[in-house]
């Protein structure tokens, strides 16, 4: 990469805001997720931003994109050899049903509702029931 | 959008000039409460002139320890600021435009971070 030469050299206090702030990298990527049972869901991959395309001119004074949900899915393979899964293969967890972000992002539903978890719920329901003893909980 | 296709891009002033790359997106709760939690709105990107990637965010925020770690990578973001939303003129997968006259902010957290956004 060419090295940058015009970096600024005197940076401003940034201005004040009205909630909580939150660095994407820091705080909400690679964070596990849990619903409201306080089981574990998946984790956050990705996020999906509202308001704004890619590598189209934003108009001045133009509306701040808002994250409209958090992304989870095959992404080993691609952190690995680099780019991303398509955009279909990608689980969306909607940020309405997000209720705090803290060391994990909680959710305000339950995991059985999200199609996040529908690996687990399939292995539950074909390979484990079938096993003898597989349809209750341990003695 | 997916936010990854922006992280890492190459950060271009008005006249075409390398200021650096993304190193992250910083988000601020204050839109309209959905169900549960206040809309995360873009504040705008962290940029920085050394490196793509930022590792544990050392340099926007005040803790020093294991000191020879937070040394390193301090010194590795150095330079790093923040452009907010209103000076991104187009945002991409390749490059991130900013306006002419842009404003650079420092990248500090100010305290805020996991734990600091509130529950309804």
């Amino acid at each position: 990469m060419n090295r940058p030469r015009n970096t600024p050299t005197s940076l401003k206090s940034p201005p004040s805001v009205g909630g909580p702030v939150l660095d994407a990298q820091l705080h909400l990527l690679d964070r596990q997720v849990i619903d409201v049972d306080g089981l574990p869901v998946t984790t956050v991959d990705d996020i999906e931003l509202e308001g704004v395309e890619a590598d189209l001119p934003i108009s001045l004074g133009a509306r701040a994109p808002v994250i409209s949900a958090l992304l989870t899915g095959p992404v080993l393979g691609t952190r690995i050899f680099g780019g991303r899964p398509p955009s279909s293969r990608l689980i969306r967890l909607p940020w309405h049903d997000v209720s705090a972000v803290d060391v994990t992002v909680r959710l305000g539903v339950r995991s059985e509702s999200l199609s996040a978890s529908w690996v687990e719920r399939w292995v539950r329901d074909k390979i484990i029931r079938r096993i003898p003893g597989g349809k209750h909980d341990p003695d | 959008m997916i936010l990854t296709d922006v992280l890492g891009s190459r950060v271009l002033n008005s006249e075409g000039d390398l200021l650096g790359r993304v190193a992250d997106a910083r988000f601020v709760l204050d839109q309209p409460p959905g169900q549960l939690l206040a809309g995360a709105r873009l504040q705008g990107l962290i940029v920085s002139p050394h490196s793509a990637g930022s590792f544990m965010g050392y340099e926007r925020n005040d803790v020093t320890r294991p000191w020879p770690i937070a040394q390193i990578l301090k010194w590795w973001h150095r330079g790093s600021f923040l452009v907010l939303w209103e000076d991104i003129e187009i945002m991409g997968p390749e490059t991130v435009r900013l306006r002419e006259g842009f404003t650079a902010y420092h990248p500090g957290l100010q305290g805020a971070g996991p734990g600091q956004a509130p529950q309804r």
